[in-house]
């Protein structure tokens, strides 16, 4: 139980950190590479390619946040570890949006899940979308490798109850169910992962690949934020990147320069087509931002007899893919079931009600148990995502229609999840919807489901993995990088996060991402040093 | 910076719109009305932060200092907290009192985090709910916000809450999300969720709570 923080010690031998807030006059620096972003992809393809021997600039827009930080308090971590302070939502309002923003990136603040990309959506790319490079079998090795450094392995531990329920309800049921690969080593079981790691037993980017980088020749600059890539001729010349004011989140007018001979976006779903928008990078096909995908997240809850006291335990250790891909990849909506952990700020932010009923709601806390389903999307023509767009500030912003297609998988999954519960033994459950009461059979829940309208607004919708829109394919008619991330048309832009995917992954998407980018950082690290 | 007295309570233009046509979408669920933080803003009538005094003896040091409420935003909630929180408030006139001042601070101070985008989505909502027309004609609260009992404040929640309208339930949702965090995600009211707090031993075993 080793509570040694890299990054305090690293600072102290003297890695190259600058806090852009501390930044007083326009600068121009240069490196082999600029990677942008440091979460799951930046991080991932900064270590590899400065083992490599490259120099990199690793630029962040959120802070610095390691565990001296970190203190298991959920309001001062949405503030400050995730995207506008927690308000991020499509554009419409009818998805909340979890997503990080800070070193790290979404892997500080993910809650550990580690599954390779499921064989039947690397099929489906491979056959379906011609990328035969990414078969299971040609992918396995870059698995196995990530496993290793990210020191992935099922949880050994037992579940915490929240995660019990959702397994004695696949068993009462005879539904599959499976024990989580989760990437932490030395883990203290105390489930505050979604507010960072209090321990640094959660091995995401933040105390692997990222102190992997800055012991070699890596410069991290966070509270910098990439505003444009600027282009001469058919090649990326510099970034042109505004450092932040102290508050984090308003630039102070101090603007760096960052020339390099290649650039890595790694700036994630949204992220990464709004910064390529923003940048006026040739798009001759209008791909930039399309086909945005986000696994869109319902949620049911139960009262149990006994405490579940969610709030404490390994967040996510159970799962259920028995309805996953049961009707072929390209079927109805199929779904992931999983558990949320649940602290009071989230709770209360994701309950849609107020007085009595949000009351009610909140005492029952402790003997709370929720289970969620993460809906497949971008594999049936009735789920072709959504869309990026850049808003008058130059803000990137997600327009995602849901489509009667997802209603009808986000309807079942409701049924499913309410059976669970009941099977598991909850004395009553409602949806998370804002016209559901409590119910106290699973007849009574499923009569009522029946008449519960499934629209954006009523249904309380959320998304903790968003991909795509710089979608990787063959072609540029239907796609924007190369299925090694390389830009069709850019010679010197990679993209290597969770905007390649060109369908959702049908699983929690982290490994997903580190294995596609340490493949396609690897295959660029021997090019630039070839 | 106050308010000249002279700016118009709400923009005439204002009124010439049906209100389908300037409502516009965005945040948390937000809501929207362009036309009417535009107006004021070129009218000179922006609304400023709040220099209210926070409840006295809140804080052992610094006072509180607003950074995007304003003293007719402050009002709003603290006609819609005692419905949004209901019975989860205390009887007693002094402790409700600082309870709600605390909760609005730390809405503000949470607001902060949201960026420039979304921080102009809830900009228009609370203008919306606040320039005197656009809270008779679209909100329908016919008090101003300081005389709006909680019976009012209840029935205008239920009516976005259950509206037909999918811009109002995201109004509803923007309004009760950022007030329930605020309330229940702070130390001072876990006990009402029966949340422990993080485990005591672990807090005696880490490092970062040492000296603090
Ligand atoms: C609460 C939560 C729980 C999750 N749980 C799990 C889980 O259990 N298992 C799992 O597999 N996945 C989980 N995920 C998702 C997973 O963490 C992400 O899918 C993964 O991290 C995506 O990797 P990425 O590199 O695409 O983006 P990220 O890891 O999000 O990194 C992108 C980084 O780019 C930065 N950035 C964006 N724009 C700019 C710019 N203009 N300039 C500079 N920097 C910029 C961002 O601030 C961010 O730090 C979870 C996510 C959340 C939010
Ligand atoms: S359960 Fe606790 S100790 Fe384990 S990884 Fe999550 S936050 Fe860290």
């Amino acid at each position: 139980m080793s509570v040694n923080d890299p990054f305090t010690e690293g600072l102290e031998l003297g890695w190259k950190v600058t806090d852009g807030a501390s930044l007083t006059e326009n600068q121009t620096i240069e490196a082999d590479v600029v990677v942008i972003g440091t979460g799951a992809g930046g991080g991932t393809s900064a270590e590899i390619l400065a083992r490599a021997g490259l120099s990199v600039i690793l630029v962040e827009e959120g802070g610095l946040y390691h565990q001296k930080d970190f203190k298991m308090n959920e309001l001062t971590a949405y503030a400050s570890l995730y995207q506008d302070g927690m308000s991020r939502v499509t554009q419409d309002g009818a998805i909340a949006i979890l997503q990080g923003r800070c070193v790290g990136g979404s892997t500080t603040v993910n809650w550990t899940s580690s599954f390779r990309t499921p064989d039947e959506t690397l099929n489906y790319w491979a056959n379906q979308l011609g990328m035969g490079d990414l078969t299971p079998d040609a992918m396995a090795p870059w698995f196995d490798g990530r496993e290793q450094r990210h020191n992935i392995e099922p949880w050994a531990v037992d579940p915490n109850t929240n995660n019990d329920v959702l397994r004695q309800g696949c068993e009462q049921l005879g539904y599959a169910w499976q024990i989580i690969p989760r990437n932490v080593k030395g883990c203290w079981n105390l489930g505050y992962c979604g507010v960072g790691c209090p321990t640094n037993a959660k091995q995401g980017a933040l105390t692997t690949t990222i102190p992997g980088a800055l012991a070699n020749d890596t410069t991290l600059i966070h509270r910098l934020r990439a505003d444009r890539l600027v282009m001469n001729q058919d090649r990326i010349d510099h970034l042109l990147a505004s450092a932040m004011s102290a508050d984090g989140v308003s630039p102070s007018g101090v603007t760096v320069t960052l020339k390099a001979r290649h650039f890595v976006v790694a700036a994630s779903a949204i992220g990464s087509p709004g910064l390529l928008l923003r940048s006026d990078i040739p798009d001759p096909f209008n791909r930039i931002g399309k086909r945005s995908f986000l696994h869109p997240v319902n949620a049911t809850t139960a009262i149990m007899p006994e405490k579940v006291e969610p709030y404490y335990g390994a967040p996510q250790s159970i799962y259920s893919d028995e309805f996953n891909f049961k009707e072929g990849v390209d079927g109805p909506a199929g779904f992931k079931l999983e558990v949320p952990p649940l602290h009071p700020a989230m709770s209360a932010g994701v309950i849609p009600h107020h007085g009595q009923k949000q009351i009610d709601a909140m005492t029952n806390l402790p003997w709370t148990q929720s289970t969620l389903a993460l809906v497949r999307d971008g594999f049936h023509p009735d789920s072709p995502g959504g869309n990026v767009s850049l808003r008058g500030d130059g803000s990137p912003v997600l327009d995602y229609p849901i489509s009667d297609y997802l209603w009808t998988g986000l309807r079942k999954a409701f049924g499913i999840m309410a059976e669970l519960q009941f099977a598991a033994g909850a004395r009553k459950v409602s949806f998370v919807h804002m016209d559901s009461d409590w119910y106290s059979s699973w007849a009574e829940a499923s009569a009522a489901l029946d008449k519960l309208p499934m629209e954006a607004h009523r249904v309380r919708l959320f998304t903790a993995h968003q991909m795509g829109g710089c979608g990787m394919g063959r072609h540029p008619e239907n796609s924007v990088v190369s299925s090694f991330g390389e830009h069709h048309h850019v010679s010197n832009l990679s993209v290597h996060d969770a905007s390649i995917f060109p369908t959702s992954i049908g699983a929690n998407p982290q490994l997903s991402v580190y294995a596609l980018a340490a493949r396609n950082s690897s295959r660029l690290a021997s090019k630039l040093t070839g | 910076m106050t308010q000249p007295s002279s700016c118009p309570d709400t923009p005439t233009d204002v009124a010439k719109l049906d209100r389908r046509s300037f409502l516009k979408t965005g945040l948390g669920g937000t809501l929207f009305l362009g036309a009417v933080s535009t107006t004021m803003t070129l009218t000179g009538c922006a609304s400023s932060p709040s220099e209210r005094l926070p409840a006295v003896g809140t804080r052992m040091d610094a006072r509180y200092q607003f950074r995007f409420l304003t003293d007719t935003d402050i009002e709003i909630f603290e006609a819609l907290l005692p419905a949004i929180l209901g019975p989860s408030l205390p009887e007693q006139p002094q402790s409700r009192r600082l309870i709600i001042a605390h909760t609005i601070e730390r809405m503000d101070a949470g607001i902060t985090q949201f960026g420039p985008a979304n921080q102009s989505e809830l900009r228009r909502l609370l203008d919306l709910l606040g320039f005197s027309l656009t809270r008779i004609t679209i909100a329908r609260v016919w008090s101003s916000w300081p005389d709006v009992t909680t019976g009012e404040a209840e029935a205008f929640l239920q009516r976005w809450q259950n509206s037909s309208i999918g811009l109002f339930n995201n109004g509803y949702m923007a309004l009760v999300k950022i007030s329930n965090v605020a309330f229940y995600g702070h130390q001072d009211q876990w006990h009402l969720s029966g949340y422990p707090g993080p485990p005591q031993w672990a807090v005696e075993a880490l490092p970062q709570f040492k000296n603090a």
